[in-house]
């Protein structure tokens, strides 16, 4: 009996070493940083404890960061969401050139975030963007749009990061779609249900737990997204109307150089998604949800 | 028909994954003789010329020379953008393995050298001719009385204007902030917009408040106490002139790039770009209307001066070399900086971007085999420009307000902070109230230096 719990500890060893190492060492690391004043690239430190807490708890900046944060993760989850789920109910159907478009979806998630960001750049500069050519040429508008100045940014922003992300709804919920069995809908179609109730007392109940999944994930992940924020405004001035949480966690960093404080924020934000996350789970988890 | 049962294979796992492994060490210790006896040393070299026949240049002459004259080093030279050299240097100094030579823009070098991060060099100086550089370069990095870097090129930062238009409205380079207005109202006409600023924070956010810091008789900070002065008269005066002068450029320039605003000036969308140096040269040469690539078109403009100061204030782009403590071969650093500012070597280096990489000697500014380069030539009077800057004291590096900005230590913390660039954005873009926003901003750079532990005012 002891050697096999040996022998079961050994074989758990080697993901117990990764896990530590890669997950929890860091985690606690950044913890421990946050209490210290510490230099970017210096190696002097100063232990300050909850110091960076107290001090963020009546930033402006902090509180500006969460409030974009909080804006650009709400609406492009909302966007990917209504943007991805009616795309896969289209792409269960049958159709030709169904296969084709299945696999033409996922472009936009295939391509690197980089190539994603130029490209709306290119699309949406008021100088030679195509999409200021061609709403003056409709007649839409009379000068270009400046889509990327102070008053459109956020909204450029969200229209890349729907685009970038929706097709990963696409994907999980189609997948999901794909097991419903066929005879629930003809069970619904017999009993004279319309396609608006079949997919209201059908398909909706048959998906709520991968939409659970989707919501808790893409949400995390659009709060937590850096790379596409970054990179359309970069630390241009526009940058100031979609500094979110992670950028200005970045910038304390390594613009500041003060990497006590941008880890502070880093655990700040662990704290609220953590917490987020709880709430999600207790008002939304039901047993018939994952049963 | 018959099922055939698969053929068991006669090499069993075990045996094929221990018998590639054994090929595969034997190949490993094959080689490993060689790998191990060659002990290459490499110098690692990090510049900000990006330019594909500035890095050749380097590699064919500096590099090429050394190699042959030190037969067991290679020199690894990468050329980075300001902001990426900035970005990884940090990571390498905070990883303890910084490159042995590297640029510097100025307003970082102070900081470095408060931690002790930097090697002096005043053997170097001396040997490449103390006496004969420029004395708009030659004391920046100097402290406590030594030498810890040498700028490597000069380049004038100013307005590239379109010089036709503005003869034609019969108006004058313009001296002050209201000159300055009156030149741009003329000039926005036929949908073509007066000029454009770079959207990037280095510049809109901290090259450019120094500038105009400077020539409104402002500085960042109080030269005593080092209280942020980003209320003061000076930058007061300054925001209400931006706020007045944001109406002559594009609402979208703050989404922009430096190299949009060249793009928008050489193909007629505007009538000045706002930063420019003889970089855009080559800008104007690939994409102005034939014709028109000449400096009876296209001509650098000083910056005019605010109410409260006598002369406008341009920067002087001109990054360091500079050698870490930690560097792995100090030495050989100070030897291929040596064979850099060789004559010829030198002379190539500077005509790779004519007249944006001036000399940093006095004697080779009018020397004749610097002038006979064909650009410079042609493009004389933008290296006259250049040169009158320099004899009226038009010129401080970048980010400086005053000469003795290049003691402070903070102020690639302040670049990095955002504090500037938000500020003037609200005010430019955002038409807030430009007290309020000082004061904001004010209060934003006394709480940043105090974190610092850079706080010497009660």
């Amino acid at each position: 009996m002891r050697k096999s719990a040996l022998v079961g500890w050994l074989l758990l060893a080697p993901s117990l070493v990764l896990l530590g190492g890669l997950v929890v060492f860091p985690v606690l690391y950044n913890v421990w940083l946050s209490l210290f004043d510490k230099h970017a690239f210096m190696p002097v430190q100063a232990f300050v404890g909850l110091r960076h807490y107290r001090y963020f708890a009546s930033d402006p900046e902090f509180w500006t960061s969460f409030y974009y944060g909080s804006v650009y993760a709400g609406a492009t989850m909302v966007l990917q969401l209504g943007v991805g789920v009616p795309a896969a109910l289209l792409l269960n159907e049958g159709f030709r050139g169904r296969n084709l478009l299945r696999g033409v979806v996922l472009f936009p998630y295939m391509i690197p975030t980089i190539v994603a960001v130029i490209l709306w750049k290119w699309l949406l500069n008021d100088s030679y963007g195509l999409v200021n050519h061609l709403l003056m040429g409709a007649g839409l508008v009379r000068a270009p749009v400046a889509w990327l100045g102070p008053d459109y940014i956020m909204a450029s922003l969200i229209v890349t990061s729907v685009w970038q992300f929706f097709p990963f709804v696409v994907v999980t919920y189609l997948a999901r779609l794909q097991t419903i069995p066929p005879e629930l809908y003809e069970a619904a179609t017999v009993d004279g249900a319309s396609a608006w109730r079949r997919f209201v007392h059908v398909t909706l109940p048959q998906t709520a737990s991968v939409l659970f999944v989707i919501v808790l994930l893409r949400s995390i992940w659009m709060f937590t997204k850096f790379d596409t924020v970054w990179l359309l405004a970069g630390d241009g001035g526009v940058s100031r109307y979609i500094r979110t949480l992670p950028v200005y966690a970045y910038a304390r960093s390594f613009t500041y150089l003060q990497a006590g404080m941008g880890a502070a924020l880093a655990v700040i934000m662990f704290t609220m998604l953590l917490a987020a996350t709880a709430v999600y789970f207790r008002m939304f988890r039901r047993d018939e949800v994952f049963s | 028909m018959p099922h055939t049962p698969a053929r068991p294979s006669r090499v069993s796992r075990r045996r094929f994954l221990a018998g590639t492994g054994a090929a595969i060490g034997a190949a490993t210790l094959g080689r490993a003789p060689a790998v191990i006896g060659q002990q290459v040393r490499e110098l690692q070299v990090w510049h900000t010329e990006v330019e594909p026949q500035t890095v050749k240049v380097i590699q064919d002459t500096s590099i090429a020379e050394f190699e042959r004259k030190f037969p067991g080093f290679k020199v690894r030279q990468q050329a980075l953008g300001w902001g990426d050299l900035n970005t990884k240097l940090l990571a390498s100094l905070s990883a303890g393995s910084p490159p042995d030579l590297t640029h510097l823009n100025p307003f970082m070098t102070a900081s470095l050298y408060t931690k002790n991060l930097l090697r002096p060099m005043d053997e170097l100086i001396r040997s490449i001719g103390e006496s004969d550089i420029h004395e708009a370069t030659r004391k920046l990095q100097y402290f406590d009385g030594k030498y810890y870097g040498v700028t490597h090129a000069m380049g004038a930062t100013y307005f590239c204007e379109r010089r036709d238009l503005r003869v034609k409205k019969g108006l004058k380079v313009p001296e002050t902030y209201d000159d300055m207005l009156k030149l741009c109202a003329a000039l926005t006409e036929d949908g073509r917009q007066a000029f454009q600023m770079p959207g990037e924070k280095l510049y809109m956010g901290f090259v450019h408040p120094a500038e105009w810091m400077a020539g409104n008789g402002g500085s960042w900070v109080d030269a005593k106490t080092w209280r942020p002065q980003l209320n003061s008269k000076s930058m007061l005066e300054t925001l209400d002139y931006l706020q007045k002068l944001n109406k002559f450029q594009s609402q979208g320039w703050s989404g922009q790039k430096y190299l949009d605003t060249q793009a928008a000036l050489a193909t007629g969308k505007i009538a000045m770009s706002y930063l420019s140096g003889a970089r855009a040269i080559g800008y104007i040469e690939k994409y102005a209307p034939e014709g028109m690539r000449d400096p009876e078109h296209f001509m650098p403009m000083l910056r005019p001066h605010g109410p409260s100061g006598k002369v406008g204030i341009s920067a002087l782009d001109g990054e360091n070399w500079a050698v870490f403590s930690q560097s792995k071969y100090p030495n050989e650093a100070f030897e291929f900086l040596r064979l850099f500012y060789k004559k010829e070597h030198y002379l190539q280096y500077c005509h790779s971007v004519p007249i944006h990489l001036t000399p940093i000697f006095t004697s080779m500014l009018n020397d004749p085999a610097y002038l006979a380069n064909e650009r410079i030539k042609k493009w004389k009077a933008w290296h006259e420009v250049l040169l009158a800057g320099l004899r009226g004291n038009r010129f401080l590096p970048l980010g400086f307000t005053r000469p003795e900005d290049n003691l402070l230590p903070f102020l690639a913390e302040l670049d990095g902070s955002s504090i500037v660039a938000d500020m003037v954005v609200e005010v430019m873009v955002g038409g807030k109230n430009p007290k309020a926003e000082a004061d904001r901003a004010q209060k934003r750079a006394e709480e940043l230096l105090t974190q610092l532990g850079h706080k010497r005012w009660s």
